[in-house]
């Protein structure tokens, strides 16, 4: 078995960059953008932690279910989108990022 | 008396694993059944070298002591069938070395069968500390400020621990590569993962107003309370 990793991520980083362009643009409002990917987020975050989480508990407790190996695949699959959403995720908050991480130049007196 | 407990529960995963029997710990943990090479996960073995990791076969056979042992490639047999190449090793210290030294601490002893992740510790953990620094943040020892980027640098590191190290797992088993450190990955992958899952459930919380907005902008939901306040105020633009 080998993971896809073209398939989740390269209609996720079209998907950016669409939407990033057309809210520079001014065809679609921030918000718009931002919410968008707060939601895919949110939903691979969902999915592939959910499948992780629930996979992990499963073998604490010593159950394998039948749709164990589907749920494997799809926490991968959903982890890659989950990955660099996150990266985008931090690219749409740059701003309260490099304050979190005490990059933001202070001004100088 | 919390440490007490919180240790007390620590031990539970601990003591599960030292007495996990060896033929549990010998079966594949998410069920599969004849995985073929290089199989779903990182803890693919194959001692008998059939191509099938030893997990997922119902009767793996350990032994690789004898002096006459069958290789098939396991690519071939992948795209073909079971129609692999064989290759005859008549000396035992030739099959030992397709093994690397590291199927000591891959053969299922301690993480292979899932037991000792520290779930419910770590969840306990967490959640305790997000109940502290939130209480100190309600009595005005701490600034918001400082609360949300305690733990927005928690929630980033789990993210970025579990996406480095799953990433790189994912390398590890479409690559078919087998290390010493392959089962530690596999564990702090799953480590961090709590962390992220629990630091996602407090990124939630602290950003409560953000969430709620997401789904009245994407899909126009409105929370009764807003929708009374739409009802009775006209709108300017009327």
């Amino acid at each position: 078995m080998v993971y896809d990793m073209l398939i989740p991520s390269i209609p996720v980083i079209v998907g950016y960059l669409s939407t990033f362009i057309l809210f520079r643009r001014g065809l679609i409002r921030k918000s718009l953008h931002v919410n968008i990917w707060n939601f895919v987020i949110g939903v691979a975050f969902l999915i592939s932690g959910g499948a992780g989480f629930l996979l992990m508990v499963l073998m604490e407790i010593g159950v394998k279910l039948p749709i164990s190996p589907q749920l494997l695949y799809w926490h991968i699959e959903l982890g890659i989108t989950l990955a660099l959403v996150t990266v985008f995720h931090f690219h749409t908050y740059w701003k309260t990022s490099r304050t979190m991480f005490g990059l933001k130049r202070r001004p100088r007196i | 008396m919390k440490e007490r407990l919180i240790s007390a529960l620590a031990s539970i995963p601990i003591v599960a694993a030292m007495t996990m029997s060896g033929a549990c710990a010998a079966t594949c943990p998410y069920g599969m059944v004849n995985d073929p090479y290089p199989g779903q996960c990182s803890r693919y073995i194959d001692i008998n070298v059939d191509g099938i990791c030893d997990f997922s076969q119902a009767t793996a056979t350990a032994s690789d002591q004898g002096a006459s042992t069958t290789y098939s490639d396991p690519q071939s047999s992948e795209n073909s069938g079971s129609a692999g190449f064989d290759v005859h090793l008549e000396d035992g210290n030739n099959v030992s070395s397709l093994h690397d030294d590291g199927f000591a601490f891959d053969n299922g002893q301690v993480h292979s069968d899932g037991t000792g992740y520290f779930i419910l510790p770590v969840s306990i953990l967490l959640i305790s500390a997000y109940l502290f620094t939130h209480y100190l943040f309600s009595k005005g020892i701490i600034n918001r400020q400082r609360h949300r980027r305690f733990w927005n640098l928690f929630v980033t590191a789990g993210y970025l621990g579990t996406g480095v190290t799953g990433v790189l797992l994912i390398f590890i088993i479409n690559l078919g590569v087998r290390t010493v450190l392959n089962p530690n990955i596999t564990f702090l992958h799953a480590e961090l993962a709590i962390l992220m899952v629990v630091g996602t459930m407090i990124h939630i919380h602290l950003y409560w107003k953000p969430f709620k907005k997401i789904f009245k902008v994407l899909f126009n939901l409105k929370s009764y309370s807003n929708k009374k306040k739409h009802e009775k105020v006209p709108r300017l633009s009327e």
